[in-house]
């Protein structure tokens, strides 16, 4: 017990700040990467992977390490944009629900309830092809339908928060609602929300790569992972294994990252845990 | 939270890329197919499966992909080098001033019904095709009319001399079993083949008819199973099919048992060139690109692309250069013909006043030489010849972009930047559609052509003539000055508003033992074309099992 209380934070800790490192150099090397990643060469098409080309290279020679890589970091910089869009509607929506009245709350649970009704690859699909596709499209397909979820969490919580003494008492000292909200809720809220927030990114992460994959989102000629997949289905019967592989696999090693991500974090922002 | 979606999906894909990698190319042992000798099974692209039946009226041969309806008779046919032939017609002419066209059509032809075919079902299915057709132009037949049994006479509301190329892809109905409600799932024609039976999305059997007028035919049942191309892939290496479709990617493949057809086409792929400056239009669309408006550009562009290296890199060398929207065929221009000579390229550049700037990009006025290159999304193939044209221009010193863009926007985009398309067909009426100009059409005061902007009188001229020759054959030759006479055309020497890079090679497995018949030149699209004449495939016995 007592080896272990020493260590969770401390190696909680490290960890997150070994993770975020990470995430954040896969992201800056795709940024850099963008222009080598869409650059083609006839000369090298279809290798093999190997010490030169680590995850080979596809059928118009681009490198797919590179590929992999600036994919990714679109991923992340499309999953932190539509997380954060998501987080924020949930926060105002959630509070919003729990403070301004029934006829509020009704009007906002019911838009809860048709949102989450809806799976949520459909609904991606319908607002990205309503939005244009592309860039675009994604991030309003995906960010406005992540938020409910988090919404009905913080809605719950502003509602417990509600009839807190500390809460009651602000009220009655004569502090506004829109004072009591921001001062008082907030702070007790932000643990549950920058959770909600990092768990959002898997999510947001995967269903963009889906999207692409299914052709309703970014376009063919962007390195992203969705793109990089459902091309290679076409040369799967062909034998050429890694032009899917490692994409796959780099795609999926993200989207756990960042949900042991939140899941740390919470370890650590929890007053429950925090002091295990 | 849902996450099970994507992650089955993903799940299955990485499981799918394993078995992808360990599923090497065996031999097809099966022998399922073919084995009386007088059948065929073939695999094409679930695309080719005709959505509306095969109803003529609905797009069923002469839609965007032409071809012979089979089931249907025609009046007349294209012969392999192009030039038109009979199949009903025994005589076709037209009247002095263009605007009559009579045909004498035998009198031996019987629908499958029993019934015979007589000139008032060819009237009947002219009018109606006229009435109905979505996917073809018959705004130039007034109406058509039985003058006895065999005399049909077309009334044209203008000349159009290459009426016969319309007439060898327009199946004949039955005027008195013809319900366009049902008619495209049970077609009744007098043509070499009965559909027998059709599985939407997945396989049309199409059994020979013992009626038919002409040569019997050779193969009695036809088999068309409708399958994406890597799914044809497997079926082949399982030994599943005789004919099947594919692309240059599976084409360094090797199947025991099978060997790889490429048959010739005009299915070309090319880029426009506005050939205006940019501005809006009346609807606020852009219109005109300010790099391809000069036309020292647009030659240079057009010198400066190695169209064999294209071929070589893109298509693993299955296809040939193309220089115009016609290669090969009767009215096609051999001035089209342009050497790929890039220092003439830097020249005419550094001639029109781009000149080499610090990064490699050429420069004119503080401007940069830029394009955004258009593709289909979707289509790897016309991705990679833009991204070969790209890095080609590259070295000329034009910076490219590429953007997969989808059809709903593509037409409205091609406007103002180069988009990579895909034409070819078995009728002139494909210059004319490309480089005569529209009425209304009109940018800044001035008439455009449809699908890019590019205006010339003399060109349109020469397709007008071309139009109201009352001598077809002789018409080639206007068609060929349309492209150029000497002086203009839309040629190296001319305009040159479209720069044609290849003509990609329908590539299909054939089983060994299979005699697939002499093909024409295939039009754009890969599909029903390779059937035209299916009648006359065989199999030599060496192949029987």
């Amino acid at each position: 017990m007592r080896r272990r209380d020493k260590n969770r934070r401390k190696s909680t800790v490290v960890f997150l700040a070994a993770a975020l490192a990470l995430l954040a150099a896969v992201t800056v090397a795709g940024i850099c990467l963008e222009d080598a990643a869409a650059a083609t060469d006839f000369s090298r098409t279809n290798l093999a992977p190997s010490a030169r080309f680590l995850f080979g290279t596809d059928w118009m020679g681009r490198d797919m390490f590179v590929r992999t890589l600036a994919g990714l970091s679109l991923s992340i910089r499309i999953g932190i944009l539509t997380a954060a869009v998501s987080a924020a509607v949930a926060l105002v929506l959630g509070t919003a629900a729990a403070l301004l009245g029934p006829r509020a709350d009704a009007v906002i649970s019911w838009c809860i309830d048709l949102v989450m009704g809806i799976p949520h690859i459909l609904l991606v699909m319908l607002i990205s092809l309503a939005c244009g596709k592309g860039f675009a499209g994604v991030v309003a397909g995906v960010s406005l339908s992540h938020w409910p979820s988090l919404a009905r969490v913080i809605r719950g919580e502003v509602l417990q928060l509600k009839s807190a003494p500390y809460i009651l008492a602000a009220r009655k000292l004569g502090v506004s609602r829109l004072g009591t909200a921001r001062r008082h809720m907030l702070p007790h809220l932000f643990p549950q929300f920058l959770t909600g927030l990092i768990l959002l990114f898997p999510h947001a992460i995967l269903h963009e790569a889906s999207v692409t994959f299914l052709g309703f989102g970014l376009s063919s000629e962007q390195p992203a992972v969705g793109v990089i997949l459902s091309e290679s289905m076409q040369y799967l019967t062909t034998g050429r294994w890694w032009l899917a592989l490692f994409p796959g696999l780099f795609l999926v090693a993200v989207v756990v990252l960042f949900a042991l991500l939140g899941e740390r974090a919470r370890y650590l922002l929890d007053p429950a845990s925090a002091h295990e | 939270m849902r996450r099970r979606g994507p992650a089955a999906a993903l799940a299955l894909l990485l499981a799918a890329s394993l078995a992808g990698g360990c599923a090497g190319t065996k031999a097809g042992e099966g022998q399922a197919a073919g084995r009386d000798g007088r059948s065929v099974v073939i695999a094409m692209g679930p695309t080719s499966e005709p959505e509306a039946g095969f109803d003529p009226a609905y797009g069923w041969g002469a839609g965007e992909h032409v071809h012979e309806p089979l089931i249907q008779s025609t009046l007349t046919v294209t012969n392999a080098d192009l030039t038109i032939g009979y199949d009903l017609a025994m005589d076709c002419a037209v009247s002095e001033d263009g605007l009559t066209w009579t045909v004498k059509i035998r009198d031996d032809a019987v629908f499958t019904d029993g019934e015979p075919l007589t000139a008032s079902d060819v009237a009947f299915t002219y009018n109606t095709v006229k009435a109905e057709s979505s996917v073809n132009d018959f705004t130039m037949l007034d109406h058509a009319e039985a003058a006895d049994d065999v005399t049909v006479l077309f009334h044209m509301t203008r000349p159009f001399s290459v009426w016969p190329y319309t007439m060898a892809v327009t199946g004949i109905l039955p005027e008195h079993a013809y319900d366009s409600a049902t008619y495209g799932s049970d077609p009744i024609g007098s043509g070499r083949y009965m559909l027998k039976q059709w599985d939407r999305g997945q396989q049309v059997i199409l059994e020979a008819n013992p009626d038919y007028y002409g040569e019997t035919p050779e193969m009695e049942q036809v088999t068309i199973l409708f399958m994406e191309e890597d799914a044809a892939f497997l079926a082949v290496q399982a030994g599943e099919v005789d004919v099947a479709y594919t692309s240059a990617v599976y084409s360094d493949q090797e199947i025991r048992g099978y060997s790889l057809a490429a048959y010739e086409s005009v299915d070309n792929r090319g880029f426009n060139l506005p050939a205006v400056k940019a501005s809006a239009d009346g609807e606020g669309r852009k219109v005109g690109n300010d790099l391809t408006a000069d036309v020292r550009v647009r030659r240079a562009i057009n010198t400066g692309v190695d169209r064999q290296e294209m071929i070589d890199h893109v298509l693993n060398g299955y296809g040939s250069p193309a220089y115009s929207v016609c290669d090969g065929l009767p009215w096609y221009s051999g001035a089209s013909e342009v050497p790929y000579d890039p220092q003439e390229a830097a020249r005419l550049l550094d001639e029109a006043g781009w000149t080499i700037g610090g990064d490699g990009v050429r420069e004119k006025d503080g401007q940069k030489a830029q394009l955004t290159l258009l593709y289909a999304t979707g289509d790897s193939v016309r991705q990679a010849l833009a991204a070969d044209f790209a890095e080609q221009m590259g070295e000329l010193g034009i910076a490219c972009q590429l953007e997969g863009v989808g059809w709903d926007t593509a037409y409205d985009r091609a406007q103002s930047d180069p988009l990579l398309w895909g034409w070819g067909s078995h009728t002139p009426m494909e210059l004319y559609n490309l480089y005569h100009t529209i009425d209304g059409n009109t940018v800044d005061g001035r008439e455009q052509a449809r699908y890019s902007p590019y205006a010339n009188e003399t060109v349109d001229s020469y397709m007008d003539q071309a139009l109201v020759s009352s001598d077809l054959e002789a018409s080639y030759e206007l068609w060929q000055k349309a492209q150029w006479d000497g002086t203009t055309g839309v040629t190296q020497e001319g305009d040159i508003p479209w720069v044609w890079l290849v003509n990609v090679d329908h590539l299909y497995w054939v089983r060994d033992g299979l005699q697939v018949a002499q093909q024409k030149i295939h039009p754009h699209g890969h599909g029903w074309s390779l059937v035209n004449n299916v009648d006359q495939w065989s199999w030599t016995q060496a192949s029987e099992p």
